[in-house]
């Protein structure tokens, strides 16, 4: 991506981001994604009853950035401040965020269903509720900026386990194809063997450690994952050892042909036969704590499938060019190949894929959260908010509000997908 | 043809099969204990006072337990360590066989575990025994719950101190005499389990062969007879002969409870297949036919923005502003299918029918015009610039028979693949609709029996959307065949 002055930038990039930008939309959308990110980043600087900045009796304190602190772990609330409800602290002097309720507080004096146009019972217009209240008295608008927030997390978070997951089947199956892995027939037995041990050795065996683990804690579980994960990779790749070894043998030697495309199809098949709501339905079931974050790790792994899908297709046809078959004919490894040369050339379309997967994600994620699936109670959410309305049909606010936001994010990101796709069609290069 | 039919349903089955082991795998890793959750989680006698009670609960308890088939092994085979007993699956309570297999990866020496194990449950009876007076009242109560606590924990810390409590509280006391000397066995079982370990025999892997008595080919398949002979009592017929088990709410078959749900699911799915295919086929065409123009750049518009409206906003929309008389306009039912009787006429049922249903299939159909009409444009464009239409049009037909004659069929065939993409897609909407609507169906179904904990219904639920879906998918890849003879199947 050279950028000389004067001359137009020729390269793929170059004429991709120039094609994207006649498109006033998509354009549009991209800023409006900015915007999303802003708020979401920025939630507990615009919506919070914690002050951004205070003084009390001659101590200054940034309670907001102590909060992220004290979240963490690595900082405690000093004693004046420990469990006070921050809106009746007496100040010196305070700046507030600029709308100073967080979505989990309850104004009591405020509560059942306060429309944004009723009278408020709130000491001045600082302290109105823009966009109402809840029945409990919780301010709608904080809980539409700290609904961004998960918004975001949603696509960030699920799109990156499924991009993962997507890339990693759509390249095996795209680049090799049904025809184009082979392997020693002793490699191919001791793999599944190895597979199979390792799976004994990291989960079967290891079974109670993580369980227990999983008891005790998010972050002790994490470590033993981790560990069993190892194990498995360590057994599968000494099996793996021994093949070279094996491979001497005539019979171990000789060459079988895996059909990685239909085995990866049938994979997507099964996965997509399943509709995605009932599988997150029945896995949230089966968990006995079930939580937001723990929702968007679901949707993960479970819309992989189109990502796969397009990187696989695209694969398919960037394998059969020359520079792949340039880099197989110098020797270079599989991994490099895939990797290198391979996979970044067929990225771009699988960017089209994640923007409408973050799309999918979102809608998926505030449907769940309308149906309070993995929902806690103090949870807010775009999609809880909504579900407030049914309980009151005069609460119109609670009706659109919420509900427009997913409708903008969702579309933002749907054209952006649109765009893109136009912006990277080689029949509309001028 | 026909030979082409022949393999897509012998795809089918592996599919299938997959699935349904996915679904069983998901069914057993449910949290709490599935024998106390089909007795409606009554406690099976934890402080049960006497020995009579407590028996009886104990054996409604393995009698559930065995008619649910909870005492069989799992699977087919298991890949296990070589320090578990072939025999574990007997164990059926989950509290036992978490901390005997915790004991196992400790210890690994199968033989004394279960003496110390036994040796618990021999306190634990000798207990009813033991005549309570005002001298033991205390001791025993702390007795009895330090049993159960024996029975919970593999902590070696935890069960020093629960022995030695046990000691001290049974020591010296005439009545408790028998509890003392078989506590002291116990000690001297725990004792001999820690000494005698062989962890190592965990690192052992075995693999064991059950054959076909097992849960997982008893939910399937059934063991009751297949051709001759009537189910016994207590028999299941398995799922895919249409035996879902029972209901853990309210001990209803499933399969009754389903039978009057999946009529709606499947009304309103496809119902709404039906009217957003009729009417999005014409839209596309008439946008590719009419490519460019204002009443395209339009309707393409507003089909995108139709596209990413959520449909449950849009329903908790509609029933907020048009099914009440809050902001004046009454126009709809708010939810729920309407009240029917033996008297109304045919036509008045299916009036008052159709009239609750026009909100929640609208709700259905928009979101699939949006998307089959776009498809459906870009396919027509995509035919609109082949050969064979330069070449119709050059024969001089009129643009008429070009489009409809020429390209409409060609132009069908992405259209009809997309079915088996929809239909999944579909039908996990429509629960959220069902939610919002009231609707009694499918999905309502599982909603509600994801809040109860209900298993056995959110699993048959799931297995039976991935039927429904792989059906749709069959379906489509048929009429694929149909649409398009340029494709030979009989390769």
């Amino acid at each position: 991506m050279s950028k000389t002055s004067g001359k137009v930038d020729q390269s793929y990039w170059g004429i991709v981001k120039r094609q994207f930008k006649k498109n006033r939309m998509a354009v549009w959308s991209l800023r409006m994604v900015y915007v999303i990110m802003f708020i979401g980043i920025m939630a507990d600087f615009i919506a919070n009853d914690k002050p951004i900045f205070c003084r009390i009796n001659g101590n200054s304190y940034f309670p907001v950035f102590k909060s992220y602190g004290v979240g963490l772990g690595i900082a405690k609330y000093p004693q004046e401040l420990a469990n006070v409800n921050w809106n009746d602290v007496k100040y010196d002097f305070v700046i507030r965020t600029p709308i100073p309720y967080s979505p989990q507080n309850l104004d009591l004096k405020n509560k059942d269903y306060k429309s944004p146009f009723d009278e408020q019972d709130v000491e001045s217009s600082r302290w109105r509720h823009h966009l109402g209240t809840d029945n409990l008295g919780r301010d709608v608008l904080a809980g539409m900026v700290h609904g961004t927030r998960t918004a975001m997390l949603v696509g960030i978070i699920s799109m990156s386990i499924s991009i993962i997951i997507g890339i990693f089947f759509g390249a095996l199956a795209g680049y090799f194809g049904d025809k184009g892995m082979q392997m020693s027939r002793g490699r191919f037995w001791l793999s599944i063997f190895g597979l199979l041990l390792g799976i004994y050795y990291a989960f079967g065996v290891r079974g109670y450690h993580l369980s227990k683990a999983l008891a005790e804690g998010m972050g002790g579980f994490l470590v033993q994952l981790i560990l069993s994960l190892l194990i498995l990779f360590g057994v599968f790749a000494l099996f793996n050892g021994l093949a070279v070894l094996l491979k001497r043998i005539p019979f171990f030697g000789k060459k079988v042909n895996v059909p990685v495309d239909i085995l990866v199809s049938r994979l997507i098949e099964v996965k997509v036969s399943i509709p995605t709501l009932l599988l997150i339905l029945s896995i949230v079931a089966v968990m006995s704590r079930p939580n937001i974050l723990m929702v968007m790790v679901i949707i993960g792994f479970t819309s992989w499938t189109g990502i796969a899908k397009y990187t696989r297709s695209e694969l398919l046809k960037v394998r059969s060019l020359e520079f792949i078959q340039a880099a197989q004919s110098l020797g270079y490894s599989e991994l490099r190949t895939i990797f290198k040369h391979a996979l970044p050339n067929s990225l771009s379309s699988v960017l089209v894929a994640i923007a409408f997967g973050v799309a999918g994600a979102i809608l998926l994620e505030s449907s769940l959260s309308f149906l309070g699936i993995g929902m806690r109670p103090e949870d807010v959410t775009w999609g809880s908010m909504l579900s407030g309305a049914r309980g009151y049909f005069k609460a119109w606010w609670l009706a659109i509000i919420p509900g427009f936001a997913i409708f903008v994010t969702v579309t933002v990101f749907n054209l952006l997908g649109e765009g893109l796709t136009d912006a990277m069609d080689p029949r509309l290069k001028q | 043809m026909f030979k082409y039919i022949a393999k897509r349903i012998a795809y089918f089955i592996p599919t299938l099969l997959i699935i349904s082991l996915i679904t069983f795998g998901l069914s057993k890793i449910t949290p709490g204990d599935p024998v106390k959750l089909a007795l409606g989680n009554r406690d099976s006698g934890g402080d049960a006072g006497q020995a009579l009670e407590k028996m009886a609960s104990e054996k409604a308890y393995y009698e559930k337990a065995e008619n649910l088939g909870f005492n069989l092994p799992t699977f087919y085979l298991a890949l296990t360590s070589s320090a578990e007993p072939d025999t574990m699956h007997k164990f059926v309570k989950k509290t036992d066989k978490e901390t005997l297999g915790s004991f196992i990866s400790q210890y690994g020496n199968w033989k004394e575990i279960a003496a110390y194990h036994k040796q618990i449950k021999d306190i634990e009876f000798s207990l009813f025994e033991v005549v309570v007076d005002n001298t033991i009242f205390e001791n025993m109560k702390e007795i009895k719950q330090k049993v159960q606590l024996l029975y919970m924990t593999s902590d070696d810390m935890d069960i020093s101190n629960h022995i030695k409590s046990l000691l001290k509280n049974t020591e010296g006391h005439p009545r408790l005499n028998t509890v003392y000397l078989k506590t002291q066995k116990l000690e001297a079982a725990y004792n001999e389990m820690k000494e005698k370990k062989t962890p190592s025999k965990n690192y052992i892997p075995s693999l064991k062969w059950y054959g076909s008595e097992n849960q997982y080919h008893r939910w399937l398949l059934g063991n009751a007879p297949w051709f001759f002979g009537e189910a016994q009592p207590g028999q299941s017929k398995g799922f895919i002969r249409g035996d879902f088990g029972q209901s853990y709410l309210d001990s209803r078959p499933i399969a009754s409870k389903l039978k009057d749900a999946i009529p709606w699911t499947l009304l309103m799915n496809v119902l709404s297949l039906v009217i957003f295919y009729a009417i999005s086929i014409p839209i596309g065409v008439f946008s590719a036919t009419n490519k460019g123009s204002k009443a395209d750049r339009i309707s393409t518009f507003v089909l995108f923005l139709m596209y990413s409206l959520p449909n449950f906003w849009i329903a908790t929309l509609l029933v907020t502003f048009i099914t009440t008389d809050e902001y004046g306009l009454n126009l709809f039912p708010t939810y729920g299918l309407g009240e029917v009787d033996d008297d109304m006429s045919f036509l008045e049922i299916m009036g008052t029918r159709a009239y609750h249903l026009v909100l929640p299939v609208f709700c259905l159909v928009y979101g699939g015009i949006a998307y089959v009409s776009r498809q459906m444009r870009t396919g027509m464009l995509n035919t609109l610039g082949q050969d064979y239409i330069r070449t119709a049009r050059a024969k001089g037909n009129d643009e008429k028979t070009v489009v409809w004659k020429h390209a409409f069929r060609n132009s069908l065939i992405p259209i009809i693949t997309m079915f088996a993409g929809i239909f999944p897609a579909l039908i996990g909407g429509s629960f959220v609709i069902e939610y919002i609507f009231s609707i009694p169906g499918m999905g309502k179904l599982a909603l509600e029996a994801l809040t109860a904990r209900d298993f056995p219904m959110i699993f048959t639920v799931m297995m039976l959307g991935a039927v429904l879906t792989l059906v749709g998918n069959l379906v489509a890849d048929i009429m694929y065949s149909v649409v398009d003879p340029r494709i030979s199947f009989d390769k």
